[in-house]
């Protein structure tokens, strides 16, 4: 709130004290009240909406154009270079993508019909003829030899083509297999009704583009399951040590306080259960939040007095998404590797923000303990892989930058024997 | 005749309510259930009934009636005294769970100290709260009655008469304050100000053509000039030199008077004890909040009323003071002497004799609700925070029963002389509302003393007892002396705020009680305290047991069935 | 279906709150409370102090003889006062349900068959 609101609302009294200036004591006669509280009002609802953007700066480009804008700017100039930049199968071979690929590489080839299959259906078609060439069709005879040869077919007669409709106007074809890295997943077709075949580099060219779009999103699926598995592991890798340390604490409390020893097992269990239960990669902050203080009163309950936690936490930041399984590990590292080595303990801090005109939620995990040294320091901050740090900041930073790209900071500051602070920003979701 | 059905509809309305609410006898699980829906509810209007008295019924209608915008700040802060309640003291109070503020207090700060002068401060804003309300009953004894008894004043007889029925009610026992009464009571009350608000507008009065009426020519009251009454137009507060007007500010205060009466209405309420003694019998903290969330609302509801009904009379009162002798009888000029008759009048025009019997009932009802609460609050106060932990700690629950009668009686005998000494005529140019203001010093002296080291017990872990007990007797001090010293000086420029100086003497008590609290040693146990208080494991347990039981009970029944 | 007769009983005294907890759940609320009492407060103060610097607040009329002050006094303030304890209340209460207490725990025995392998 703070680093957003304070500036906003100084910006905004100033504004109303310079129409307020304008309107009633340098005009003469002073406007009317109306009049001063419409300007006032208006002043300050575009200051409150420009404002937030202007903090913002421009974003990525990658993520925040829309795909349609592209488009349009596509068709108008209608060059290569702009079917390049849209991407239109970027989320893969799909009947969606390949409709508006064609749509886009129509009027590209003048007076021809273009086509786009898989291995075994039509999936668009546009152009002349597209009364008869429907999408969902059983492909065109030459598409197969296309597809095993991987290589480009060109169609000079009609006869060939295995069009049954005697009236179809097109005449000649020219083939050419989309491929997704190392396999042939289908055929860009580039048919002409006036006899001649369509220059063959053309189309090998959108073919060679399209090709690498398709294995853009083929790549982006698999860093998405590697994503995907790298949580999963995450998941099923609960630190052994953590497991004996709690078991053993409530096995030694089981005759002197039951009632202690009752809760500590419904935490654990609380602990489990959210590990396992959790689905996907947000969670609600107030949920992660649950986990992190299941997890330190198991903690506590282990060292006593010499953990110390302390949560500052914003309302708002309660319902903000936040990825699942990123703050307890912070707070673990913090206990395990500052606190655990100091033998008066120490104090964790969570801190948790929400800023709603910059939309960040940023989250800090502090600690008093025994403090990084500097090289180890540059190393954990150069990516490189802690040894025994399963749940290491490398992973940490790793799964942020597939979930966000470069929309996120992670920062860690420390001193040896002052502790250490880890910042993090991401965007409100 | 249609104001008579629809006051028929009305009753028969509030009947109807009374019985879907009325206590049913059911487990204390179902209870709690209950709780989160009907309950909510129910003690909203409870709350309602214990705090709409006499200020309210007659008080804020007549402080409108008399200045205009300026009398509504009344209405706006006994509505908003309710917001510092919602946000800090409901639900703690209740989760932290005592008998009474002084309870809280002691246990909370876990000093012998804090309790006593608490109870020292609760007595004293009882006994605040009392005296206006019997001085109401004494005007409405005077204009219903007329005449009194055994050679004393009607005014005189009115006050002696309602407090002997109050002490003889409450000594025998046959007074229980439970929740339902007063929530029927405050349904009652509501009622007869929609009945008012209903035939007033449809009888042709409208609002707006009211006040363009009113606010066309300059404010001007009745004021006593030796030889007789005559009216003199009010001195604009905000701007000396010009007039002031009815439905413009500055008929009564001044810029700093309007906070500081604003302010003293806001915070007095959160330390009223017959009001916060009633969030101990909500549920859970969470029903807490929102049964005052509840009393926000139904409280907006019934001041928008009650300062319709004061700008009404004072437009139809002075159309028909010309044509009617008995309303020429009061007024001067078309403007009541005494306005709180302002609503007893209005009755009179437009319901006849009846309508006048029902205001003054309601009057009456809003009176006995508030004392009730009030002399319970006390007694438990004597009972149980003295007699039972200090005097006589084996008492029987018979004794203690016996001090608490005791000392309400003493209370209330007391209250009744204070009243009697108070002619109303004598104060009225000095105030828009004699019980408005009267009722105001209670607020003065609650939201001076109690509100502070409330607020601070509860938000602040470093409170110590000596610093709260410091801070109550500061900020308890601070209020009689400017209050008395208000009093003292008279009409003059300082005297608003000397009469309403919560503005002043709240803060001074919040910061004896840090400065005291910083140098002393703070309990030991605020960990637990805090749990105990700001946590919420026994709220959810209660609702599970519950959630379980009325579950298990169903199963139950459903294979008996 | 198991019968969940001993898990209820169980289950009945499982409710705890730990002092760090309480602490941070005090914390929250203490901010909610103290936004929205400056929100009350700058009402409360700018109604009347408006006048001083507009005259239009207490002498335009709005609805027939009917001030924007007027107005305001008799029937805005109360509505505001509402709608602010009603915002204020849920918020408060929204936090100490995801502050304090775990997700509700009536699940506690179907997760057999969820698990994964």
């Amino acid at each position: 709130m703070s680093n957003g609101s304070l500036p906003l609302a100084g910006v905004i009294l100033l504004a109303w004290g310079a129409v307020y200036l304008v309107t009633q004591l340098i005009t003469a006669p002073p406007l009317g009240t109306g009049t001063t509280v419409l300007i006032g009002t208006a002043l300050t609802a575009a200051l409150i909406f420009g404002y937030p953007s202007a903090l913002r700066g421009p974003r990525s480009k990658r993520s925040a154009q829309p795909v349609s804008t592209r488009f349009q700017q596509g068709r108008q100039s209608t060059t290569i270079a702009a079917v390049g930049r849209s991407m239109p199968l970027r989320s893969g071979l799909t009947a969606e993508s390949a409709r508006r690929t064609v749509q886009l590489l129509q009027p590209l080839l003048s007076g021809a019909a273009v086509a786009i299959t898989d291995r075994e259906h039509v999936l668009a078609f546009a152009g002349p003829g597209s009364a008869h060439h429907r999408s969902g069709e059983e492909v065109p005879a030459p598409t197969a030899r296309a597809l095993n040869r991987g290589r480009t077919v060109l169609v000079r007669r009609r006869g060939q083509l295995g069009c049954p409709d005697p009236a179809c106007p097109l005449r000649t074809a020219v083939v050419a297999p989309l491929t997704d890295g190392n396999r042939t997943v289908g055929t860009l077709q580039v048919y002409r009704g006036d006899g001649a075949l369509s220059p063959q580099g053309v189309v090998e060219g959108l073919a060679g583009i399209l090709s690498l779009h398709l294995e853009l999103a083929e790549l982006n699926r698999r860093q998405r399951l590697a994503v995907d598995a790298k949580l999963d592991a995450l998941r099923a890798q609960i630190n052994p040590h953590f497991l004996f340390n709690t078991l053993n604490t409530i096995a030694s409390k089981v005759h002197t306080d039951t009632e202690e020893t009752r809760q500590l097992l419904v935490r654990l269990s609380d602990f489990f259960r959210y590990v396992v239960r959790q689905e996907g990669h947000f969670a609600e902050f107030g949920q992660e939040y649950f986990f992190v203080r299941t997890y330190v009163s198991l903690e506590q309950a282990r060292y006593g007095e010499r953990v110390r936690v302390r949560y500052d936490i914003d309302p708002q930041v309660l319902t903000a998404h936040v990825p699942v399984l990123i703050i307890q590990p912070l707070v673990e590292n913090a206990i395990k590797h500052g606190l655990a080595g100091k033998v008066e303990g120490g104090t964790v801090t969570l801190k948790a923000r929400v800023d709603p005109l910059t939309r960040t939620t940023s989250i800090r995990v502090a600690d008093d303990g025994v403090g990084i040294p500097s090289e180890l320091l540059e190393r954990i901050s150069d990516g490189e892989r802690r040894e025994g740090g399963g749940q290491g900041l490398s992973n940490i930073a790793g799964r942020l930058a597939s979930l966000y790209g470069e929309r996120y900071r992670l920062d860690i500051q420390s001193t040896e024997d002052g502790g250490t602070v880890v910042d993090l920003q991401i965007p409100l979701g | 005749m249609t104001s008579i059905v629809l006051l028929v509809v009305l009753l028969a309305a509030v009947g109807s309510v009374a019985v879907l609410i009325r206590p049913q006898r059911t487990s204390t699980f179902e209870f709690y259930l209950a709780g989160r829906r009907v309950g909510v509810v129910t003690n909203a209007c409870a709350i309602c009934g214990d705090y709409f008295s006499a200020a309210s019924f007659l008080g804020v209608a007549a402080a409108v009636y008399a200045s205009g915008l300026d009398g509504m700040w009344y209405a706006t802060g006994f509505a908003a005294g309710f917001v510092p309640v919602v946000l800090f003291i409901a639900a703690p109070l209740r989760r932290f769970g005592e008998f009474s503020i002084p309870d809280f207090l002691g246990r909370r700060l876990e000093s012998h100290g804090v309790r006593l002068a608490s109870v020292a401060i609760v007595q004293l804003i009882i006994l605040a709260y009392l005296v206006p309300q019997a001085v109401a009953s004494g005007i409405i004894w005077e204009l219903f009655i007329g005449r009194g008894l055994g050679g004393m004043s009607a005014y005189s007889t009115g006050v002696l008469v309602s407090t002997v029925a109050i002490m003889l009610m409450v000594s025998l026992g046959g007074m229980r304050g439970t929740t339902w009464t007063q929530a029927v009571q405050f349904l009652l009350l509501l009622a007869i100000f929609l009945w008012l608000a209903i035939i007033v507008v449809v009888s042709g009065f409208s609002y707006t053509d009211a006040l363009r009426e009113l606010s066309s020519r300059p404010l001007a009251n009745p004021v006593d000039t030796g030889g007789g009454w005559r009216l003199e137009a009010v001195t604009n507060r905000l701007h000396p030199d010009s007039a002031a007007f009815f439905g413009e500010p500055g008929g009564q205060y001044s810029q700093l008077g309007q906070f500081a009466l604003i302010l003293s209405l806001v915070l007095g309420t959160a330390g009223l004890p017959h009001i916060m003694n009633r969030y101990f019998t909500s549920p859970t903290g969470t029903a807490a909040r929102m049964t005052t969330v509840w009393v926000v609302g139904l409280a907006g509801l019934f001041y928008a009323l009650a300062v319709l009904l004061g700008t009404a009379a004072r437009s139809v009162i002075r159309e028909v003071a010309a044509d009617v002798p008995w309303v020429a009888e009061l007024t001067t000029g078309g403007i009541l002497r005494v306005p709180e008759y302002a609503l007893l009048v209005l009755g009179q025009i437009f319901g006849g004799r009846a309508g006048l019997a029902l205001i003054a009932v309601g009057a009456l009802v809003a009176v006995l609700s508030t004392i009730a609460g009030l002399l319970l609050a006390s007694a438990a106060s004597w009972g149980h925070d003295i007699y039972e932990r200090y005097i006589n700690p084996r008492a029987t629950q018979a004794q203690a029963l016996w001090a608490g009668r005791a000392a309400v009686a003493l209370v209330a005998a007391v209250s009744a002389v204070m009243a009697l000494s108070v002619r109303p005529e004598t104060l009225t140019g000095q105030f828009p509302s004699i019980v408005a203001t009267m009722v105001t010093w209670a607020f003065v002296l609650a939201g001076s003393a109690l509100t502070p080291v409330f607020i601070l017990a509860i938000w602040w872990r470093r409170t110590t007892g000596p610093g709260a007990v410091a801070g109550m007797l500061t900020g308890a001090a601070a209020a009689v002396g400017m209050g008395a010293a208000g009093v003292l000086l008279g009409d003059s420029a300082y005297s608003e705020v000397l009469l309403t100086p919560t503005v002043f003497s709240a803060p001074c008590a919040a910061a004896v009680t840090v400065a005291v609290s910083l140098v002393t040693r703070p309990p030991q146990d605020t960990d637990r305290i805090w749990v105990r208080m700001h946590g919420t494991a026994a709220d959810r347990r209660a609702v599970r047991i519950a959630r379980l039981t009325v579950t298990g009970l169903g199963r139950r029944g459903g294979e008996r069935g | 279906m198991r019968d969940d007769g001993h898990d209820l009983s169980l289950g009945s005294a499982d409710e705890h709150d730990t002092p760090a907890e309480v602490d941070a759940a005090f914390r929250t609320l203490r901010r909610v409370a103290v936004g929205h009492v400056a929100v009350f407060a700058g009402v409360v103060v700018g109604v009347p102090l408006l006048t001083a610097a507009l005259d239009w607040w207490s002498q335009g009329r709005l609805f027939g003889g009917m001030s924007p002050m007027f107005a305001m006094t008799a029937f805005g303030l109360y509505v505001f006062f509402f709608v602010l304890c009603l915002a204020a209340a849920t918020l408060s209460n929204a936090v100490e349900e995801r502050m304090l207490g775990g997700p509700a725990r009536e699940a506690h025995h179907d997760e057999e068959g969820t698990l994964p392998p």
